[in-house]
């Protein structure tokens, strides 16, 4: 075909291809993950149970009657940027996810009368359980980094992992800071307590002991890998995955390895990243992994038991409800594992991604999915229940 | 491709930064002969600028016969004026295939890193290296960077530059000065909305296109606007100034001749009193025919 003006049949195609590349970029850069949305469980106390919604606010559903109340939505930084509302990640921006506000990725606590949760924003909160008042927030002025992990609160203290490397130590009452302690990069996990000791992973490949009334390190461990799952202590031990595709025991008095699965000689791998924390039931760790499958080993040897295959990667924490495992894959699938009988069971599949740790009470599990619903699954029966919406009505 | 960044940044120091830029680098290598093609087939078209020029002086009110000439001459020099654009839509697909691997690595979010793990092969390096570390000279890649935004407009408003011909005809001219200061602009402002690990690859790919137009164009548009001439330029001058400077019947300009134009002179029929476009061959005696008249 003759080209009548050559000319200017280039420069429109030079304006498509402008605009094709344009529309491609931004397209492509609003894609899956790049956003942060945010992935609280549920934490129950008293009849009601309290998550971090989508909407960057806490949310408390009375479990009885399915009331809903809503806090007052966290603070930005003021920190966007761009006719995208900024695609950023750190500010809690999204291109076009329907996620709105700060991202919360930490399940509450719920300590007395109080509550708290840490945001992407780098503050960490505490609300009247009641009537979900904020009282305090720390710091009083500016920002942390990014807070991912969830708290945890004993003797009157809450501790925090923050996205500086660093665990910060509150005082419940008021968020007075208390002490902090420096690790060598960030802190995704959450902190476990024991016996007066803290412990917690962070991304410079190491497990933390420290002591919990002034933070000073007791011992280190190290990996080969980043530790972003939350460590389970049971019976002198503390059992931890992290992402060099290793599950590890390790002595809470010493620190020293106890043992590692798969063992060094082993030639099999698990073929992805411990991300979910583990669980313990009759002398057997439960540890999802991001191989889509659930590994049963022995507590005292490592020696494995069983494996489970759940056909999609395993990163929110399971619960134990009954006697049965109940862990979520991120297809939106609810699997117990019969521990009398070693058995998988499909329980239900609710149909939306399940990222964040699953929470459960009077047989009931609880489990908050990407999409600003908190879904409930009967442990006994499989029956899957109304889903409880948890989007503001302002 | 995801894959290849992480190693590299692993084995250059953890340093994504330096893998960004040495990725983009070599994707560009391997894209080499594309690329040329795309500058020599751009520089090309410069070149023919004042012949079509004076093709559009010439016929400006017979579009058919200018469309004809301008064919021809395309045709002659080898030149496809859509050359360049469809080189760069083939590339597209590879950019953005970068462009996402950047992103995807750079695992800023939570989401994003979780998300990262499906793409990952059983190599045991990639495990211990993730997540990245996202310092690189005291910025952060997962924030966006006002000097990394600055830097992505500049350099692909100079890489434009170089590579712009310059229009006669005032629309076009027009729609030219429009996308050379388009383009920058609009990809610094959605620099500012992404990771400036994003900007980094950006920045890193303009600056490499500019080193490879600057070897075989030099500094093109920018010295043709600043008055430098180059010696390219120089000749052209020369020839120009040499036959504007020609009487008629000494000019031996190409100059197309018709079949039809071609059978009379063969014929013996002399030429129509209005000449029209002739082949003169060197050495023929055209003044003979004229005396006849």
């Amino acid at each position: 075909m003759p080209f009548k003006q050559g000319k200017w049949r280039t420069g429109r195609l030079l304006l498509l291809a402008v605009m094709l590349l344009v529309v491609g970029l931004v397209t492509s850069g609003c894609v899956e993950g790049l956003q942060s949305i945010g992935w609280s469980g549920g934490a129950v106390s008293d009849g009601s149970l309290f998550v971090g919604s989508k909407e960057g606010r806490l949310v408390a559903v009375n479990l009885a009657d399915e009331s809903r109340q809503w806090a007052e939505p966290l603070k930005e930084t003021g920190q966007t940027g761009g006719f995208l509302g900024s695609c950023a990640p750190a500010y809690g921006g999204g291109c076009g996810t329907g996620a709105s506000g700060v991202a919360i990725y930490g399940t509450p606590v719920v300590y007395g009368d109080r509550v708290y949760i840490g945001g992407y924003n780098g503050k960490v909160y505490s609300y009247n359980v009641s009537s979900l008042q904020m009282d305090d927030v720390y710091p009083p002025e500016g920002y942390l980094e990014p807070i991912v992990g969830g708290g945890v609160a004993a003797q009157d203290t809450v501790y925090f992992g923050c996205s500086d490397g660093k665990v910060y130590a509150l005082d419940a009452a008021d968020l007075i800071w208390k002490w902090e302690f420096e690790t060598g990069d960030k802190i995704w996990s959450t902190p476990a307590i024991s016996d007066g000791a803290l412990y917690i992973g962070s991304f410079d490949k190491k497990l933390y002991a420290l002591n919990t009334a002034d933070g000073s390190k007791v011992w280190e461990f190290e990996t080969e890998g980043a530790i972003i799952s939350t460590p389970l202590v049971h019976n002198g031990t503390v059992y931890i995955g992290s992402f060099d595709r290793h599950f590890y025991a390790v002595d809470t008095a010493t620190g020293k390895q106890i043992w590692q699965f798969p063992a060094e000689e082993d030639e099999y791998r698990p073929d992805n990243w411990f991300w979910a924390e583990p669980v313990v039931y009759d002398n057997t760790i439960y540890a999802g992994c991001l191989d889509n499958k659930v590994y049963a080993l022995r507590a005292d040897t490592g020696a494995k038991v069983a494996e489970f295959d759940l056909g999609s990667p395993v990163s929110s924490s399971p619960v134990v409800v009954d006697g049965s495992i109940i862990f979520a894959s991120r297809d939106g699938a609810v699997y117990a594992i019969d521990t009398g009988l070693g058995a998988l069971k499909l329980l239900a599949e609710i149909g939306g991604e399940i990222y964040g740790p699953l929470s459960a009470s009077e047989g009931v599990v609880y489990i908050h999915t990407q999409d600003l619903t908190m879904h409930r699954v009967s442990v006994t029966t499989g029956a899957v229940f109304r889903p409880i919406s948890l989007e503001s009505k302002d | 491709m995801i894959n290849v960044l992480i190693v590299m940044a692993h084995y250059l120091g953890d340093n994504f930064g330096l893998a960004i830029i040495a990725l983009t680098i070599i994707v560009n290598l391997l894209m080499l002969q594309l690329t040329l093609k795309q500058i020599r087939s751009t520089k090309a078209m410069q070149e023919l600028q004042p012949r079509l020029s004076e093709l559009q002086q010439k016929y400006s009110k017979d579009r058919q016969k200018l469309a004809q000439e301008q064919m021809r001459l395309y045709k002659e020099s080898g030149v496809k004026p859509a050359g360049c654009a469809i080189t760069m839509i083939i590339q597209f697909p590879v950019w953005i295939a970068l462009y996402r691997a950047v992103m995807l690595s750079l695992a800023a979010a939570p989401e994003g890193l979780l998300n990262l793990s499906k793409y990952l092969y059983s190599w045991p390096v990639l495990y211990a290296a993730l997540p990245l570390s996202q310092d690189f000279l005291g910025m952060n890649l997962a924030d966006p960077n006002l000097i990394l935004a600055i830097l992505v407009g500049a350099t692909m408003w100079l890489q434009q530059k170089m590579s712009m011909t310059t229009p006669t005809d005032p629309k076009q001219r027009q729609q030219s000065q429009m996308m050379l200061w388009m383009m920058p602009l609009l990809f610094a402002f959605l620099a500012l909305s992404f990771p400036s690990g994003l900007s980094l690859y950006w920045a890193a790919t303009s600056i490499v296109r500019i080193i490879l137009q600057y070897q075989v164009t030099g500094w093109g548009g920018i010295a043709r606007e600043a008055g430098k001439e180059t010696e390219k330029d120089k000749k052209y001058v020369k020839f120009v100034g040499q036959a504007e400077r020609k009487s008629t019947d000494e000019v031996g300009a190409d100059i197309v001749v018709t079949s039809d134009e071609q059978q009379r002179r063969d014929q013996g029929l002399g030429y129509p009193e209005k000449p029209s476009k002739m082949r003169y061959l060197p050495g023929k005696d055209r003044t003979r025919h004229r005396r006849k008249k």
